[in-house]
């Protein structure tokens, strides 16, 4: 039996072999060249080391960091102090520690302790800086990069100052930096692939929909800092070990805008974008720099260093890279995801996941045996001075639908949006099977058993349908094949698999919105909070989701909220309704004993209504 | 005491050049969201018109830069800003770090890489006594010049249908839009204000070190930009307590700090804002960004 996989194992080799075979042809190229075509090559290679370095972060965060050169800075001079000979480093970094000044390790492990380091450090800064939002980390990385600038220009008796450090030993080879480079191409993947990369990439998609999902945006974004650093530490110390020399200016801001250029030409979502961006750009590079001295440099230049006419080139690539291909020479594809290979017949999309392929674990890792219930207590919120709830108590139980209805501005959505985290309440306590979960994040409350979807069905657009779904598991921690089976399940429930390998982003509008539902129950949700989930359905699509919400209730016998104006959906599937009007609670009780409550028909229809039916 | 208060007075008036680069940005961010990397290549270019038009009255000089900074804010916005006003953020940031490097480097070529010196008229090296405070005339300039700029920016925004037009299309643009609000034209003058401080910030940064070089914009973007970060996102209010606080850090840390760390005075300064982060992730006055939107 075919097992159900988010791509085929000829996609995931082409996505492999195709970067690692441009890295052999560099590597060829380089090989049985002049010593400073060899210097260019291996130099070349450092830096898509960073840039793969950039990408894990960059490309699956969505995030733009512009202190990675930091640490490769940091992993260059690690490496240098390592790799001196004592009688240089007594010379140039006499500040530093006796057994570092005596130490002359042998590259490789130099270049391994300079990862750790980096890597640690990236930890350590992104700490905090992985706390603010997507707009504050570009701004405080760059920061950072200024910050670490600072220290080694002026740390005179420690880093050789602005004049940096001379005489250490040049043994990055060709051959040496492409097999790093591998590595790395490797290592990106690996990540990008695993379930840590798919939740990193699940809030590049969409932060809101992710948290709603138990995934933490912080702690997935330090996971691709950390080993962003590592790789970028691993690209400064093997060019350091190129070059021979090493200053402040070395990995800047010059260098910082050319990685960046390289990435974004690429394409930045992919990590084939990172090879085949780097390579282009150094192509272009060195033809620029050719043609701005007439004769060539290639013997001396630096990693990312682009004086004057090559750097407006680059600059201009840059910019209408952004305005006319903002996905890159890649689009953003690996290249087992290139529509032209499949056609070629290299490789293939995966074929629609069959029922039977949900595995048994998939379905007895549902049965989550819900005790006691969701319960609101006096819950009460003022937006700038606005009251928006006013004193709201509600009680929902496993196994029963509870409606939640009233009209425009009523507070229906604030109230759901404090149930599940996304706004705390100025008083009032939220309980969840007895323990009071108040002030608890969205991911948190989502770990806890309590999914949610929106009024906008907020998909993951470049995810697929399996993929979207299965990511919802992984925010939970299932393995990413566990993750698979429950999406396959719970995508067969919801009559989706037919569309499962497609882009969600590409997917009609009222597929959107089931998928949306299929990814909250993708966490086993012991409670169910649905925002309008029949907003822009047709008919027979509505029709479609209360049979689809009956089978909710009874095989995954989860509580369900459902906020709904559509009667006719709401009838059938609660036991009870409760009515909000202007932040209060109208009315509780059964469909039909609010459909008949004049209060009720007031505040939805307007007395003027009323007037009319009882003359 | 006396010392104290002199080197108040330079905090002060650190405090406010930075509050000039913070607002110019800030400006821009609140029109079209963008945070304009290019903001410091303003600086510069204006900058480098004082040092071409030297031979030129230097009043005459001034207007020219002031003219140079709007006219190069106008062009980056119609040429590269605008086809990507509809990007997401990143986009729009890497775009603008697109204009910085082009920026940079064509003054680089056109005419060195190294710093050029600039005359400045004698009076404003000349120090002004009140008290037994003595006050350095640039720093009474810069602090009018900031006081005069914020009288401005508040008459622009709050006693002018463009002001107004400006503020609602801050609050929400599309619907702003739709109701008539034409959004070149608020876009196209929020960059000719934000390239007139540039300007203004780039003629003080001459008085003040008689010298321009190809990378003088870059420490004040960052400047700017962690101002803006610690004030709270789009806030001018904000970005002038943003823009003041980091100035005083920094006056003051170059007075106080033991001599041995005066080289790491700017680590200190851009180390502070991650500080404030840590404990208040959306910046001194900042709303949510990007979290918000349920």
């Amino acid at each position: 039996m075919s097992r159900a996989r988010f791509r085929t194992p000829q996609s995931a080799a082409a996505s492999l072999l195709v970067p690692l075979a441009l890295i052999a042809i560099t590597v060829m190229v380089g090989a049985d060249g002049t010593p400073s075509l060899q210097g260019t090559v291996t130099l070349i290679l450092c830096n898509l080391i960073v840039v793969i370095g950039l990408q894990v972060f960059v490309g699956n965060s969505g995030v733009y960091s512009f202190g990675q050169l930091g640490f490769a800075t940091a992993g260059a001079y690690i490496a240098a102090f390592l790799t001196l000979p004592a009688a240089f480093a007594l010379l140039q970094t006499p500040g530093l520690p006796d057994f570092i000044v005596e130490a002359h390790l042998d590259p490789l492990l130099s270049t391994l302790i300079a990862a750790a380091f980096s890597g640690l450090l990236a930890i350590v800064i992104g700490l905090p800086l992985m706390r603010t939002s997507t707009l504050a980390i570009p701004i405080s990385t760059f920061a950072f990069l200024i910050v670490i600038y600072n220290v080694v220009a002026n740390w005179d008796r420690v880093t050789g100052g602005s004049s940096g450090l001379v005489s250490i030993p040049t043994t990055t080879s060709v051959g040496s930096a492409g097999l790093w480079a591998g590595a790395a191409v490797i290592a990106a993947l690996a990540f990008k692939w695993s379930t840590s990369g798919y939740r990193l990439r699940a809030t590049r998609e969409d932060e809101v929909a992710a948290r709603s999902i138990g995934i933490g945006v912080m702690r997935e974004r330090l996971i691709a800092f950390g080993i962003s650093g590592a790789l970028c530490g691993i690209g400064g110390a093997l060019a350091v070990h190129q070059s021979g020399v090493l200053n402040p200016t070395t990995f800047y801001f010059g260098a910082t805008v050319t990685t960046m250029t390289m990435l974004v030409v690429g394409g930045a979502r992919s990590v084939l974008g990172a090879v085949v961006g780097t390579i282009a750009i150094a192509l272009v590079n060195e033809l620029l720099r050719g043609f701005e001295d007439g004769a060539s440099l290639l013997g001396a230049i630096s990693i990312g260093e682009a004086p004057g006419l090559a750097a407006i080139g680059l600059g201009l690539i840059l910019l209408a890279t952004m305005i006319a291909m903002p996905n890159g020479l890649s689009g953003g594809r690996e290249a087992g995801e290139l529509p032209w290979l499949h056609r070629l017949g290299f490789s293939a999309p995966a074929p629609p996941p069959e029922p039977g392929d949900a595995a048994e674990s998939g379905r007895a890792a549902l049965d989550r045996t819900p005790q006691g219930a969701l319960r609101a207590e006096g819950i009460s919120l003022a937006f700038a001075g606005l009251q928006v709830l006013k004193d709201v108590d509600l009680v929902l139980e496993p196994g029963q639908a509870l409606g939640l209805i009233g009209p425009n501005g009523a507070g229906k959505t604030t109230l759901v949006n404090v149930l599940s985290g996304f706004q705390a309440a100025d008083s009032g306590t939220v309980s969840l099977d007895g323990v009071d979960v108040s002030g608890r994040s969205p991911a948190r409350l989502a770990r806890d058993g309590l999914g949610r979807t929106f009024q906008a069905a907020l998909p993951f657009p470049e995810l697929s349908g399996l993929e979207s779904v299965a990511v919802g598991a992984m925010g939970m921690g299932a393995s990413r094949r566990g993750a698979v089976a429950i999406a396959v399940d719970v995508l067969d429930r919801l009559n989706l698999l037919e569309q499962a390998t497609q882009p969600a982003g590409s997917l009609p509008p009222g597929s959107q919105r089931l998928l949306g539902i299929a990814r909250a129950l993708a966490i086993r949700p012991r409670y169910l909070l649905l925002d309008e989930p029949a907003a822009g359905l047709n008919e027979a699509e509505c029709d479609r989701l209360v049979e689809i919400l009956r089978g909710v209730l009874t095989d995954f016998g989860c509580g369900i909220l459902l906020i709904e104006h559509d009667m006719s959906i709401v009838m059938p599937l609660c036991s009870r309704v409760q009515v909000l009007d202007d932040g209060r609670t109208l009315r509780l009780g059964t469909p039909d004993e609010v459909q008949a409550d004049r209060a009720v028909v007031e505040s939805y229809l307007g007395s003027s209504f009323l007037e009319s039916v009882d003359a | 005491m006396t010392e104290l208060g002199q080197n108040l007075i330079d905090a002060l008036a650190l405090g406010s050049l930075y509050a000039l680069i913070a607002l110019g940005i800030t400006l821009v961010y609140t029109v079209m969201g963008m945070m304009n990397f290019a903001h410091g290549e303003f600086i510069m270019l204006a900058a480098y018109a004082l040092f071409a038009f030297a031979g030129l009255p230097f009043a005459v000089a001034v207007v020219a830069a002031l003219l140079s900074g709007i006219a190069i804010a106008l062009l980056a916005e119609r040429v590269a800003f605008r086809p990507v006003r509809n990007a997401d953020l990143s986009a729009q940031l890497v775009t603008s770090l697109a204009v910085a490097a082009i920026l940079q480097n064509i003054v680089t070529v056109a005419v060195d890489a190294r710093a050029q010196s600039v005359e400045t008229p004698a009076s404003l090296s000349e120090s002004t006594s009140i008290g037994s405070i003595s006050v350095p005339n640039l720093e009474f300039l810069t602090l009018g010049l900031t006081a005069l700029v914020l009288a401005g920016l508040g008459w622009l925004l709050y006693r002018t249908r463009t002001g107004l037009a400006m503020r609602a299309a801050a609050e929400n643009f599309e619907m702003a839009r739709l109701l008539g609000v034409r959004a070149n034209r608020v876009i196209a003058i929020a960059f000719a204000i934000s390239g007139a401080l540039a300007a203004a910030v780039g003629v003080l940064l001459v008085m003040q070190t008689g010298q321009v070089s190809p990378t003088m914009g870059l420490t004040p973007v960052l400047v700017g930009f962690v101002a803006v970060v610690i004030g709270g996102f789009g806030r001018m209010f904000g970005a002038v307590v943003g823009g003041l606080l980091l100035g005083a850090l920094s006056s003051l840390l170059g007075v106080y700090l033991p001599e041995g760390l005066v080289p790491f005075r700017d680590a200190i300064v851009f180390t502070f804002p991650v500080l404030i982060l840590i404990f208040r992730p959306h910046g001194l006055l900042g709303g949510e960004i990007g979290t918000a939107r349920v």
